[in-house]
Protein backbone atom coordinates (compact mmCIF):
# COMPACT_ATOMS: atom_id res chain seq x y z
CA UNK A 1 0.00 0.00 0.00
CA UNK A 2 0.99 3.42 -0.80
CA UNK A 3 1.38 4.77 2.54
CA UNK A 4 3.49 1.74 3.53
CA UNK A 5 0.41 0.66 6.27
CA UNK A 6 -0.97 -3.05 6.79
CA UNK A 7 -4.01 -3.42 7.12
CA UNK A 8 -6.24 -6.76 6.78
CA UNK A 9 -8.98 -6.79 4.84
CA UNK A 10 -11.23 -7.76 7.29
CA UNK A 11 -10.94 -7.65 11.08
CA UNK A 12 -11.69 -11.27 12.48
CA UNK A 13 -13.66 -11.27 15.41
CA UNK A 14 -12.04 -11.33 18.66
CA UNK A 15 -11.71 -15.40 19.06
CA UNK A 16 -12.50 -17.28 22.03
CA UNK A 17 -8.82 -17.70 24.12
CA UNK A 18 -6.82 -20.72 23.04
CA UNK A 19 -7.37 -23.48 26.50
CA UNK A 20 -3.48 -23.37 27.01
CA UNK A 21 -1.07 -20.58 25.79
CA UNK A 22 -0.10 -20.88 22.23
CA UNK A 23 3.22 -23.65 22.43
CA UNK A 24 4.54 -24.47 19.39
CA UNK A 25 7.15 -22.58 20.26
CA UNK A 26 10.08 -25.22 22.16
CA UNK A 27 10.41 -25.44 25.98
CA UNK A 28 13.74 -23.60 26.67
CA UNK A 29 13.33 -24.44 30.25
CA UNK A 30 16.46 -25.30 31.84
CA UNK A 31 14.07 -27.04 34.91
CA UNK A 32 13.20 -29.89 32.12
CA UNK A 33 12.75 -32.95 34.13
CA UNK A 34 15.58 -34.91 33.30
CA UNK A 35 17.93 -32.19 34.85
CA UNK A 36 21.23 -31.74 32.29
CA UNK A 37 21.63 -35.00 31.21
CA UNK A 38 18.70 -34.46 28.36
CA UNK A 39 19.64 -32.81 25.28
CA UNK A 40 16.79 -30.97 22.97
CA UNK A 41 17.63 -30.60 19.70
CA UNK A 42 15.69 -29.14 16.51
CA UNK A 43 15.95 -31.68 13.65
CA UNK A 44 14.73 -30.09 10.78
CA UNK A 45 13.50 -28.34 9.06
CA UNK A 46 16.09 -27.81 6.70
CA UNK A 47 18.00 -30.94 7.65
CA UNK A 48 18.23 -33.06 4.16
CA UNK A 49 16.67 -36.01 5.83
CA UNK A 50 13.50 -34.48 6.54
CA UNK A 51 12.34 -34.69 3.01
CA UNK A 52 10.73 -31.25 2.99
CA UNK A 53 10.50 -29.13 6.17
CA UNK A 54 9.92 -31.25 8.93
CA UNK A 55 10.82 -30.22 12.10
CA UNK A 56 10.92 -32.28 15.13
CA UNK A 57 12.09 -31.44 18.28
CA UNK A 58 13.95 -34.49 19.81
CA UNK A 59 15.05 -34.98 23.42
CA UNK A 60 18.40 -36.74 23.85
CA UNK A 61 19.44 -38.92 26.46
CA UNK A 62 22.76 -39.41 25.35
CA UNK A 63 21.98 -40.88 21.80
CA UNK A 64 18.99 -42.46 23.31
CA UNK A 65 15.43 -40.65 21.92
CA UNK A 66 13.23 -39.76 24.81
CA UNK A 67 10.61 -37.67 23.13
CA UNK A 68 9.77 -36.53 19.83
CA UNK A 69 7.26 -33.88 18.88
CA UNK A 70 7.21 -33.10 15.16
CA UNK A 71 6.41 -29.10 14.15
CA UNK A 72 4.76 -29.42 11.00
CA UNK A 73 3.03 -26.38 8.73
CA UNK A 74 5.95 -24.60 7.07
CA UNK A 75 4.66 -26.06 3.79
CA UNK A 76 1.42 -24.98 4.44
CA UNK A 77 -0.13 -22.74 1.23
CA UNK A 78 -3.80 -22.95 2.38
CA UNK A 79 -4.64 -25.17 -0.49
CA UNK A 80 -8.22 -26.09 0.53
CA UNK A 81 -8.81 -21.97 0.87
CA UNK A 82 -7.90 -21.99 -2.50
CA UNK A 83 -9.99 -25.01 -4.16
CA UNK A 84 -12.82 -23.05 -2.56
CA UNK A 85 -12.44 -20.13 -4.60
CA UNK A 86 -12.20 -22.55 -7.97
CA UNK A 87 -14.63 -23.88 -9.67
CA UNK A 88 -15.44 -27.63 -9.85
CA UNK A 89 -13.21 -28.26 -12.78
CA UNK A 90 -10.59 -26.00 -11.77
CA UNK A 91 -10.22 -27.64 -8.39
CA UNK A 92 -8.36 -30.83 -10.25
CA UNK A 93 -5.08 -28.14 -10.39
CA UNK A 94 -4.76 -28.12 -6.93
CA UNK A 95 -5.17 -31.92 -6.13
CA UNK A 96 -1.84 -32.01 -8.34
CA UNK A 97 -0.07 -29.95 -6.14
CA UNK A 98 -0.34 -30.46 -2.69
CA UNK A 99 0.87 -34.18 -2.93
CA UNK A 100 3.79 -33.39 -5.62
CA UNK A 101 4.57 -37.58 -5.70
CA UNK A 102 1.09 -38.58 -5.92
CA UNK A 103 -0.95 -36.31 -8.65
CA UNK A 104 -2.55 -38.73 -10.34
CA UNK A 105 -3.60 -40.50 -6.85
CA UNK A 106 -5.23 -37.14 -5.68
CA UNK A 107 -6.74 -36.23 -9.10
CA UNK A 108 -8.73 -39.73 -8.76
CA UNK A 109 -9.93 -38.91 -5.35
CA UNK A 110 -11.11 -35.80 -6.48
CA UNK A 111 -13.17 -37.14 -9.08
CA UNK A 112 -14.40 -39.91 -7.87
CA UNK A 113 -15.81 -37.34 -5.03
CA UNK A 114 -17.41 -35.32 -7.49
CA UNK A 115 -18.46 -38.22 -9.81
CA UNK A 116 -20.21 -40.35 -6.65
CA UNK A 117 -22.11 -37.04 -5.75
CA UNK A 118 -23.22 -36.17 -9.39
CA UNK A 119 -23.99 -39.66 -9.69
CA UNK A 120 -21.95 -40.94 -13.04
CA UNK A 121 -19.71 -43.18 -13.83
CA UNK A 122 -16.62 -42.92 -16.46
CA UNK A 123 -16.53 -45.30 -19.40
CA UNK A 124 -14.80 -48.56 -19.11
CA UNK A 125 -11.75 -47.01 -21.26
CA UNK A 126 -11.07 -44.47 -18.75
CA UNK A 127 -11.32 -46.18 -15.57
CA UNK A 128 -8.56 -48.61 -16.89
CA UNK A 129 -6.35 -45.82 -18.01
CA UNK A 130 -6.75 -44.47 -14.75
CA UNK A 131 -5.30 -47.64 -13.44
CA UNK A 132 -2.89 -47.37 -15.27
CA UNK A 133 -1.70 -43.89 -14.82
CA UNK A 134 -2.14 -44.79 -11.02
CA UNK A 135 0.11 -47.82 -10.36
CA UNK A 136 2.80 -45.43 -12.75
CA UNK A 137 2.20 -43.03 -10.36
CA UNK A 138 3.07 -45.29 -7.13
CA UNK A 139 5.77 -46.42 -9.00
CA UNK A 140 7.26 -42.76 -9.64
CA UNK A 141 6.10 -41.96 -5.94
CA UNK A 142 7.91 -45.54 -4.49
CA UNK A 143 10.68 -44.59 -6.70
CA UNK A 144 11.28 -40.98 -4.81
CA UNK A 145 11.23 -42.49 -1.86
CA UNK A 146 13.50 -45.56 -2.38
CA UNK A 147 16.05 -43.56 -3.98
CA UNK A 148 16.16 -40.93 -1.09
CA UNK A 149 15.57 -43.42 2.08
CA UNK A 150 18.57 -44.94 0.20
CA UNK A 151 20.62 -42.15 -0.08
CA UNK A 152 19.92 -41.10 3.18
CA UNK A 153 20.75 -44.75 4.75
CA UNK A 154 24.54 -44.63 2.75
CA UNK A 155 23.40 -46.14 -0.58
CA UNK A 156 23.95 -43.14 -2.58
CA UNK A 157 23.76 -44.84 -6.16
CA UNK A 158 20.25 -45.89 -5.02
CA UNK A 159 19.21 -41.98 -5.92
CA UNK A 160 20.48 -42.07 -9.22
CA UNK A 161 19.10 -45.65 -10.58
CA UNK A 162 15.74 -44.75 -9.24
CA UNK A 163 15.63 -41.37 -10.70
CA UNK A 164 16.25 -43.02 -13.99
CA UNK A 165 13.17 -45.33 -13.93
CA UNK A 166 11.04 -42.35 -12.63
CA UNK A 167 11.89 -40.46 -15.36
CA UNK A 168 11.02 -42.84 -17.71
CA UNK A 169 7.42 -42.73 -16.10
CA UNK A 170 7.34 -38.93 -16.28
CA UNK A 171 7.85 -39.59 -19.67
CA UNK A 172 5.22 -41.19 -19.75
CA UNK A 173 2.95 -38.80 -18.31
CA UNK A 174 4.11 -36.12 -20.87
CA UNK A 175 3.27 -38.63 -23.68
CA UNK A 176 -0.10 -39.29 -22.39
CA UNK A 177 -1.39 -35.75 -21.07
CA UNK A 178 1.32 -33.23 -21.90
CA UNK A 179 2.58 -32.29 -18.54
CA UNK A 180 5.81 -34.04 -16.78
CA UNK A 181 4.92 -34.06 -12.98
CA UNK A 182 1.47 -31.75 -12.64
CA UNK A 183 -0.46 -33.53 -15.46
CA UNK A 184 -4.29 -32.97 -14.29
CA UNK A 185 -5.16 -36.48 -16.17
CA UNK A 186 -7.84 -37.46 -14.41
CA UNK A 187 -10.58 -34.60 -14.46
CA UNK A 188 -14.04 -35.37 -13.18
CA UNK A 189 -15.91 -36.89 -15.95
CA UNK A 190 -13.14 -39.16 -17.34
CA UNK A 191 -9.58 -38.36 -18.28
CA UNK A 192 -7.98 -35.42 -20.07
CA UNK A 193 -6.85 -37.23 -23.35
CA UNK A 194 -7.10 -40.41 -24.91
CA UNK A 195 -3.91 -42.90 -25.20
CA UNK A 196 -2.03 -42.46 -28.23
CA UNK A 197 -0.52 -45.34 -29.63
CA UNK A 198 2.78 -43.99 -28.56
CA UNK A 199 1.92 -43.87 -25.01
CA UNK A 200 0.79 -47.81 -25.38
CA UNK A 201 3.63 -49.03 -26.77
CA UNK A 202 6.04 -46.89 -24.22
CA UNK A 203 4.38 -48.11 -21.59
CA UNK A 204 4.66 -51.82 -22.52
CA UNK A 205 7.96 -51.51 -23.06
CA UNK A 206 8.47 -50.15 -19.40
CA UNK A 207 6.38 -52.41 -18.34
CA UNK A 208 8.71 -55.26 -19.56
CA UNK A 209 11.79 -54.25 -18.59
CA UNK A 210 11.11 -52.28 -15.48
CA UNK A 211 11.14 -55.87 -13.15
CA UNK A 212 14.76 -56.13 -14.22
CA UNK A 213 15.15 -52.79 -12.48
CA UNK A 214 13.24 -53.78 -9.55
CA UNK A 215 16.28 -57.04 -9.01
CA UNK A 216 19.01 -54.32 -9.66
CA UNK A 217 17.42 -52.66 -6.28
CA UNK A 218 16.88 -55.86 -4.85
CA UNK A 219 20.51 -56.66 -5.23
CA UNK A 220 22.04 -53.16 -4.16
CA UNK A 221 19.86 -53.34 -0.98
CA UNK A 222 18.13 -56.17 0.46
CA UNK A 223 20.78 -58.44 1.45
CA UNK A 224 22.96 -55.65 1.89
CA UNK A 225 24.37 -55.70 5.67
CA UNK A 226 24.71 -51.86 6.37
CA UNK A 227 21.55 -51.91 4.82
CA UNK A 228 19.65 -54.46 7.25
CA UNK A 229 20.90 -53.49 10.00
CA UNK A 230 20.21 -49.74 9.72
CA UNK A 231 16.90 -50.88 8.72
CA UNK A 232 15.64 -54.75 10.58
CA UNK A 233 14.56 -54.49 14.33
CA UNK A 234 14.74 -50.69 13.73
CA UNK A 235 11.19 -48.39 14.25
CA UNK A 236 9.03 -50.98 15.55
CA UNK A 237 5.51 -50.69 15.07
CA UNK A 238 3.12 -53.07 16.37
CA UNK A 239 -0.18 -54.26 14.68
CA UNK A 240 -1.89 -52.70 17.67
CA UNK A 241 -0.19 -49.47 17.94
CA UNK A 242 -0.44 -49.23 14.20
CA UNK A 243 -4.48 -49.85 13.77
CA UNK A 244 -4.59 -47.14 17.29
CA UNK A 245 -2.76 -44.40 15.23
CA UNK A 246 -4.82 -45.33 12.24
CA UNK A 247 -1.77 -45.66 9.67
CA UNK A 248 -2.74 -46.88 5.99
CA UNK A 249 -0.70 -48.11 3.61
CA UNK A 250 2.83 -49.20 3.71
CA UNK A 251 3.04 -48.68 7.38
CA UNK A 252 -0.13 -50.51 8.26
CA UNK A 253 0.57 -53.44 5.84
CA UNK A 254 4.14 -53.27 6.99
CA UNK A 255 2.47 -54.22 10.58
CA UNK A 256 0.90 -56.96 9.55
CA UNK A 257 -2.48 -56.00 8.88
CA UNK A 258 -4.09 -56.66 5.18
CA UNK A 259 -5.70 -53.91 4.12
CA UNK A 260 -5.85 -52.62 0.53
CA UNK A 261 -8.15 -50.06 -0.75
CA UNK A 262 -7.58 -51.69 -4.27
CA UNK A 263 -8.69 -54.77 -2.81
CA UNK A 264 -11.13 -53.36 0.08
CA UNK A 265 -12.72 -51.09 -1.50
CA UNK A 266 -12.21 -51.25 -4.91
CA UNK A 267 -12.70 -48.47 -6.68
CA UNK A 268 -11.81 -47.59 -10.94
CA UNK A 269 -12.30 -51.04 -11.67
CA UNK A 270 -9.34 -52.52 -9.57
CA UNK A 271 -11.37 -55.74 -8.73
CA UNK A 272 -11.42 -57.01 -12.74
CA UNK A 273 -7.35 -57.68 -11.47
CA UNK A 274 -5.15 -59.89 -10.84
CA UNK A 275 -2.77 -58.70 -8.04
CA UNK A 276 -1.35 -59.48 -4.11
CA UNK A 277 -1.54 -57.19 -1.73
CA UNK A 278 1.89 -56.80 -0.04
CA UNK A 279 1.89 -57.61 3.83
CA UNK A 280 5.34 -58.11 5.89
CA UNK A 281 4.52 -59.44 9.86
CA UNK A 282 8.11 -57.64 11.19
CA UNK A 283 6.48 -54.38 11.41
CA UNK A 284 10.37 -52.42 11.36
CA UNK A 285 11.55 -50.26 8.54
CA UNK A 286 12.81 -53.70 6.58
CA UNK A 287 9.61 -55.06 6.35
CA UNK A 288 8.32 -51.52 5.47
CA UNK A 289 10.65 -51.30 2.59
CA UNK A 290 9.96 -55.46 1.42
CA UNK A 291 6.15 -53.93 1.23
CA UNK A 292 7.32 -51.62 -1.30
CA UNK A 293 9.40 -53.34 -3.09
CA UNK A 294 6.58 -56.23 -3.44
CA UNK A 295 3.76 -52.96 -4.41
CA UNK A 296 6.32 -52.08 -7.48
CA UNK A 297 6.13 -55.75 -8.59
CA UNK A 298 2.58 -55.70 -8.39
CA UNK A 299 2.37 -52.56 -10.03
CA UNK A 300 3.70 -53.76 -13.18
CA UNK A 301 1.44 -56.67 -13.33
CA UNK A 302 -1.64 -54.51 -12.98
CA UNK A 303 -0.47 -52.00 -15.88
CA UNK A 304 0.26 -55.21 -17.97
CA UNK A 305 -3.28 -56.90 -17.48
CA UNK A 306 -4.27 -53.30 -17.86
CA UNK A 307 -3.01 -52.96 -21.17
CA UNK A 308 -4.05 -56.06 -22.36
CA UNK A 309 -7.48 -55.53 -21.70
CA UNK A 310 -8.29 -52.05 -22.30
CA UNK A 311 -11.15 -51.76 -23.68
CA UNK A 312 -12.05 -49.08 -26.44
CA UNK A 313 -14.57 -46.21 -26.33
CA UNK A 314 -14.69 -43.29 -25.53
CA UNK A 315 -12.68 -41.77 -22.33
CA UNK A 316 -15.46 -39.14 -21.37
CA UNK A 317 -18.76 -39.49 -20.31
CA UNK A 318 -21.23 -38.24 -22.42
CA UNK A 319 -22.61 -35.97 -20.12
CA UNK A 320 -22.65 -32.09 -21.87
CA UNK A 321 -23.84 -30.40 -18.69
CA UNK A 322 -20.21 -31.50 -17.25
CA UNK A 323 -17.45 -31.97 -20.38
CA UNK A 324 -17.62 -29.84 -23.15
CA UNK A 325 -18.89 -31.21 -26.22
CA UNK A 326 -16.32 -32.01 -28.92
CA UNK A 327 -14.61 -29.18 -31.22
CA UNK A 328 -16.31 -30.34 -34.25
CA UNK A 329 -19.80 -29.82 -33.19
CA UNK A 330 -19.43 -26.46 -31.90
CA UNK A 331 -19.53 -25.29 -35.89
CA UNK A 332 -22.76 -27.20 -36.16
CA UNK A 333 -24.95 -27.21 -33.00
CA UNK A 334 -26.16 -24.03 -31.29
CA UNK A 335 -26.91 -26.40 -28.40
CA UNK A 336 -23.06 -27.36 -28.32
CA UNK A 337 -22.15 -24.13 -28.35
CA UNK A 338 -24.49 -23.08 -25.59
CA UNK A 339 -23.12 -25.99 -23.04
CA UNK A 340 -19.44 -25.15 -24.18
CA UNK A 341 -20.21 -21.48 -22.89
CA UNK A 342 -22.61 -22.54 -20.05
CA UNK A 343 -18.95 -24.41 -18.85
CA UNK A 344 -16.51 -22.48 -19.42
CA UNK A 345 -18.34 -19.04 -17.85
CA UNK A 346 -20.55 -20.83 -15.31
CA UNK A 347 -19.39 -24.13 -14.79
CA UNK A 348 -21.66 -26.91 -13.44
CA UNK A 349 -23.20 -27.15 -9.90
CA UNK A 350 -22.85 -30.96 -8.41
CA UNK A 351 -26.24 -31.78 -6.55
CA UNK A 352 -26.26 -30.22 -2.60
CA UNK A 353 -24.81 -33.09 -0.36
CA UNK A 354 -21.41 -34.53 0.37
CA UNK A 355 -19.50 -37.25 -0.60
CA UNK A 356 -15.94 -39.18 0.35
CA UNK A 357 -13.81 -41.11 -2.16
CA UNK A 358 -10.51 -42.48 -1.09
CA UNK A 359 -7.84 -44.37 -2.96
CA UNK A 360 -4.91 -46.09 -2.15
CA UNK A 361 -2.34 -44.08 -2.53
CA UNK A 362 1.79 -44.59 -2.83
CA UNK A 363 1.68 -43.59 0.90
CA UNK A 364 -1.75 -44.63 2.34
CA UNK A 365 -5.51 -44.05 1.75
CA UNK A 366 -5.41 -40.29 0.00
CA UNK A 367 -9.07 -39.17 0.18
CA UNK A 368 -11.14 -36.18 -0.84
CA UNK A 369 -14.43 -34.95 1.17
CA UNK A 370 -16.02 -32.56 -1.21
CA UNK A 371 -19.43 -30.45 0.36
CA UNK A 372 -21.79 -28.76 -2.62
CA UNK A 373 -24.27 -26.34 -1.84
CA UNK A 374 -25.50 -26.37 -4.85
CA UNK A 375 -23.62 -23.35 -6.03
CA UNK A 376 -20.56 -24.06 -9.26
CA UNK A 377 -17.81 -23.70 -6.47
CA UNK A 378 -17.02 -26.45 -3.69
CA UNK A 379 -18.53 -25.20 -0.27
CA UNK A 380 -15.64 -27.31 1.38
CA UNK A 381 -12.62 -29.34 0.35
CA UNK A 382 -10.78 -31.59 2.31
CA UNK A 383 -8.14 -33.54 1.52
CA UNK A 384 -7.26 -36.62 3.94
CA UNK A 385 -3.97 -36.97 3.57
CA UNK A 386 -1.87 -40.17 4.23
CA UNK A 387 1.14 -38.34 5.07
CA UNK A 388 -0.70 -35.97 8.15
CA UNK A 389 -1.70 -39.20 9.68
CA UNK A 390 1.35 -41.75 9.27
CA UNK A 391 3.48 -38.93 10.34
CA UNK A 392 1.66 -38.84 13.70
CA UNK A 393 3.53 -42.37 14.31
CA UNK A 394 6.78 -41.12 14.34
CA UNK A 395 7.17 -40.62 18.32
CA UNK A 396 6.02 -44.26 18.52
CA UNK A 397 8.42 -45.73 16.95
CA UNK A 398 11.56 -43.73 18.01
CA UNK A 399 11.08 -43.66 21.17
CA UNK A 400 13.97 -45.58 22.57
CA UNK A 401 16.13 -45.86 19.83
CA UNK A 402 19.19 -43.97 18.61
CA UNK A 403 19.28 -41.16 17.43
CA UNK A 404 20.79 -41.91 13.96
CA UNK A 405 17.59 -44.74 13.60
CA UNK A 406 15.76 -41.87 13.19
CA UNK A 407 16.90 -40.88 9.50
CA UNK A 408 15.79 -44.81 8.57
CA UNK A 409 12.09 -44.11 10.41
CA UNK A 410 11.52 -41.08 8.47
CA UNK A 411 12.51 -42.32 5.49
CA UNK A 412 10.17 -45.55 5.50
CA UNK A 413 7.15 -43.61 6.40
CA UNK A 414 7.33 -41.62 3.32
CA UNK A 415 5.61 -38.44 4.07
CA UNK A 416 5.34 -36.09 1.58
CA UNK A 417 5.39 -32.45 3.58
CA UNK A 418 3.58 -31.07 0.96
CA UNK A 419 1.04 -33.25 1.83
CA UNK A 420 1.08 -32.72 5.36
CA UNK A 421 0.75 -29.53 5.19
CA UNK A 422 -1.67 -28.70 2.42
CA UNK B 1 -26.06 -46.54 24.85
CA UNK B 2 -26.47 -47.48 20.72
CA UNK B 3 -25.95 -45.07 18.04
CA UNK B 4 -29.41 -45.53 16.91
CA UNK B 5 -30.73 -44.04 20.19
CA UNK B 6 -28.07 -40.99 20.05
CA UNK B 7 -28.58 -40.06 16.51
CA UNK B 8 -31.15 -37.45 15.75
CA UNK B 9 -31.30 -38.40 11.92
CA UNK B 10 -30.10 -40.25 9.58
CA UNK B 11 -29.49 -40.86 5.84
CA UNK B 12 -27.25 -41.71 2.69
CA UNK B 13 -25.35 -38.99 0.69
CA UNK B 14 -23.91 -40.23 -2.08
CA UNK B 15 -24.05 -43.76 -1.23
CA UNK B 16 -22.38 -42.89 2.24
CA UNK B 17 -23.90 -44.06 5.21
CA UNK B 18 -24.09 -40.99 8.05
CA UNK B 19 -25.57 -40.37 11.21
CA UNK B 20 -26.34 -36.70 13.18
CA UNK B 21 -25.58 -36.70 16.32
CA UNK B 22 -26.43 -33.75 19.53
CA UNK B 23 -22.91 -31.91 19.46
CA UNK B 24 -23.42 -32.71 23.42
CA UNK B 25 -23.44 -36.38 23.00
CA UNK B 26 -20.19 -36.36 21.02
CA UNK B 27 -18.21 -38.93 22.62
CA UNK B 28 -21.18 -40.64 23.60
CA UNK B 29 -21.75 -41.48 20.24
CA UNK B 30 -18.68 -42.46 19.08
CA UNK B 31 -18.09 -45.05 22.07
CA UNK B 32 -21.10 -46.22 20.23
CA UNK B 33 -19.58 -46.47 16.94
CA UNK B 34 -16.62 -48.06 18.33
CA UNK B 35 -18.88 -50.65 19.86
CA UNK B 36 -20.47 -51.21 16.74
CA UNK B 37 -16.85 -51.48 15.03
CA UNK B 38 -16.31 -48.27 13.21
CA UNK B 39 -12.72 -48.09 15.04
CA UNK B 40 -10.57 -46.87 12.29
CA UNK B 41 -9.95 -43.38 12.13
CA UNK B 42 -10.52 -41.47 9.11
CA UNK B 43 -10.19 -37.95 9.11
CA UNK B 44 -12.07 -34.96 11.36
CA UNK B 45 -13.15 -32.32 9.32
CA UNK B 46 -15.21 -29.08 9.86
CA UNK B 47 -17.29 -27.33 7.28
CA UNK B 48 -18.31 -24.00 7.73
CA UNK B 49 -22.23 -23.16 6.46
CA UNK B 50 -22.24 -19.62 6.95
CA UNK B 51 -24.68 -18.07 4.36
CA UNK B 52 -26.34 -20.81 2.83
CA UNK B 53 -29.76 -19.67 1.18
CA UNK B 54 -31.78 -21.73 3.95
CA UNK B 55 -30.38 -19.18 6.74
CA UNK B 56 -27.29 -21.08 7.20
CA UNK B 57 -28.98 -24.44 8.19
CA UNK B 58 -28.16 -27.22 5.58
CA UNK B 59 -30.98 -29.21 4.80
CA UNK B 60 -29.76 -32.47 5.89
CA UNK B 61 -28.91 -31.02 9.48
CA UNK B 62 -30.28 -33.01 12.81
CA UNK B 63 -33.64 -31.67 14.80
CA UNK B 64 -33.20 -30.64 18.30
CA UNK B 65 -29.91 -28.47 17.19
CA UNK B 66 -28.92 -24.52 18.56
CA UNK B 67 -30.89 -22.45 16.27
CA UNK B 68 -28.80 -21.89 13.56
CA UNK B 69 -25.69 -24.21 13.63
CA UNK B 70 -22.92 -22.90 11.54
CA UNK B 71 -20.04 -25.33 11.65
CA UNK B 72 -20.59 -28.42 11.00
CA UNK B 73 -17.85 -31.69 12.73
CA UNK B 74 -17.42 -34.27 10.37
CA UNK B 75 -16.07 -37.35 11.91
CA UNK B 76 -15.36 -40.01 9.24
CA UNK B 77 -14.70 -43.21 10.76
CA UNK B 78 -14.51 -47.19 8.89
CA UNK B 79 -14.82 -50.36 9.75
CA UNK B 80 -11.84 -52.63 8.62
CA UNK B 81 -13.56 -56.32 9.74
CA UNK B 82 -17.02 -55.27 7.53
CA UNK B 83 -15.69 -52.98 5.05
CA UNK B 84 -17.97 -49.99 5.68
CA UNK B 85 -17.79 -46.43 6.15
CA UNK B 86 -19.64 -44.10 8.62
CA UNK B 87 -20.04 -40.41 8.99
CA UNK B 88 -21.09 -38.80 12.13
CA UNK B 89 -22.20 -34.94 11.91
CA UNK B 90 -22.41 -32.44 14.84
CA UNK B 91 -23.41 -28.82 14.39
CA UNK B 92 -22.26 -26.26 16.12
CA UNK B 93 -23.55 -22.15 16.54
CA UNK B 94 -21.50 -19.50 15.45
CA UNK B 95 -20.36 -18.09 18.62
CA UNK B 96 -17.87 -19.84 20.62
CA UNK B 97 -17.98 -23.21 18.77
CA UNK B 98 -17.10 -25.86 21.44
CA UNK B 99 -17.26 -29.75 20.88
CA UNK B 100 -15.47 -32.41 23.32
CA UNK B 101 -12.37 -33.79 22.00
CA UNK B 102 -11.87 -37.62 20.98
CA UNK B 103 -8.44 -37.42 20.88
CA UNK B 104 -8.13 -40.32 23.55
CA UNK B 105 -10.58 -42.64 20.88
CA UNK B 106 -8.32 -42.28 18.31
CA UNK B 107 -4.59 -41.15 18.36
CA UNK B 108 -4.89 -39.48 14.90
CA UNK B 109 -7.50 -37.38 16.15
CA UNK B 110 -5.34 -35.42 18.08
CA UNK B 111 -3.90 -33.22 14.84
CA UNK B 112 -6.71 -33.26 13.42
CA UNK B 113 -8.87 -31.09 15.87
CA UNK B 114 -5.76 -28.80 16.13
CA UNK B 115 -6.00 -28.31 12.27
CA UNK B 116 -9.40 -27.52 13.26
CA UNK B 117 -8.76 -25.26 16.14
CA UNK B 118 -6.47 -23.51 13.80
CA UNK B 119 -8.22 -23.35 10.74
CA UNK B 120 -11.93 -23.00 12.09
CA UNK B 121 -11.83 -21.56 15.44
CA UNK B 122 -14.03 -24.48 17.09
CA UNK B 123 -12.35 -25.49 20.65
CA UNK B 124 -11.99 -29.40 21.68
CA UNK B 125 -12.84 -29.42 25.28
CA UNK B 126 -10.52 -31.91 26.72
CA UNK B 127 -7.51 -32.10 23.93
CA UNK B 128 -4.24 -32.03 25.78
CA UNK B 129 -2.70 -29.66 23.51
CA UNK B 130 -5.08 -27.34 21.42
CA UNK B 131 -2.50 -25.03 19.38
CA UNK B 132 -1.77 -24.20 15.95
CA UNK B 133 -0.99 -26.55 14.04
CA UNK B 134 -0.57 -25.49 10.29
CA UNK B 135 -0.29 -21.44 10.96
CA UNK B 136 2.27 -19.21 12.93
CA UNK B 137 1.31 -19.42 16.30
CA UNK B 138 0.89 -15.47 16.38
CA UNK B 139 -1.51 -15.96 13.45
CA UNK B 140 -4.78 -13.80 13.48
CA UNK B 141 -7.77 -15.08 12.19
CA UNK B 142 -9.20 -18.96 10.84
CA UNK B 143 -8.68 -18.94 7.19
CA UNK B 144 -10.51 -21.35 6.42
CA UNK B 145 -13.97 -19.61 7.75
CA UNK B 146 -16.02 -18.37 4.92
CA UNK B 147 -16.09 -14.82 5.92
CA UNK B 148 -11.69 -14.96 5.98
CA UNK B 149 -10.89 -13.63 2.64
CA UNK B 150 -8.63 -15.23 0.21
CA UNK B 151 -5.69 -13.18 -0.24
CA UNK B 152 -6.64 -11.57 3.14
CA UNK B 153 -3.29 -11.45 4.83
CA UNK B 154 -0.79 -8.57 3.09
CA UNK B 155 2.30 -9.72 1.41
CA UNK B 156 5.83 -7.85 2.71
CA UNK B 157 7.34 -6.79 -0.41
CA UNK B 158 10.80 -5.56 -0.32
CA UNK B 159 9.78 -2.27 -2.48
CA UNK B 160 7.01 -0.90 -2.93
CA UNK B 161 4.45 -1.76 -6.11
CA UNK B 162 4.69 1.42 -7.09
CA UNK B 163 8.36 2.18 -7.01
CA UNK B 164 9.57 -0.92 -8.87
CA UNK B 165 7.39 -0.29 -11.69
CA UNK B 166 8.44 3.02 -12.24
CA UNK B 167 11.57 3.21 -14.13
CA UNK B 168 14.66 3.94 -12.26
CA UNK B 169 15.49 7.45 -12.22
CA UNK B 170 19.09 8.02 -14.39
CA UNK B 171 21.73 9.65 -12.08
Amino acid sequence: MADGTKTRLSEPAAEPASPQPSGMTISRDPAHEGGDTILTINFGPHHPSTHGVLRLVVDLDGEVVTRVKPVIGYLHTGIEKTAEALRWQQVVTVTDRHDYLSPLFNNLSYALAVEKLIGVEVPPRAQALRVIMNELCRISSHMIWLGTSGLEMGAISMLWYCLRERDKVLDLNEEISGFRMHTSYIRPGGVSADATPRFLEMCSRFVDEYPKSIDEYEDLLSENPIFKLRTQGIGYLSQEDALRLGQTGPMLRGSGVDWDLRKNAPYSGYEKYDFETAVEDAGDCYARYRVRIKELREATRIIRQALDTLPDGPVNVDDRKMLPPPREELDTSMEALIHHFKLFTEGYSPPVGDSYAAVESGHGENGCYIVSDGTHKPRRVKFRSASFVNLQSTERMALGGMVADMIAIIGTIDAVMGDVDR
Amino acid sequence: MTLASIATETGVSAGDQWVTVPAAQIREAITAARAEGYDFFGFITCVDHLGRDDGGRPPYSGAGEAESPRFEIVYQLRDLSRRRQLRIRAFLPPQDPVIDSVHDFYGPANWDEREVWDLFGVRFQGHPELTRILLPDDWVGHPLRRDFPVGGDPVDFSQEHEEWQTAPRRA
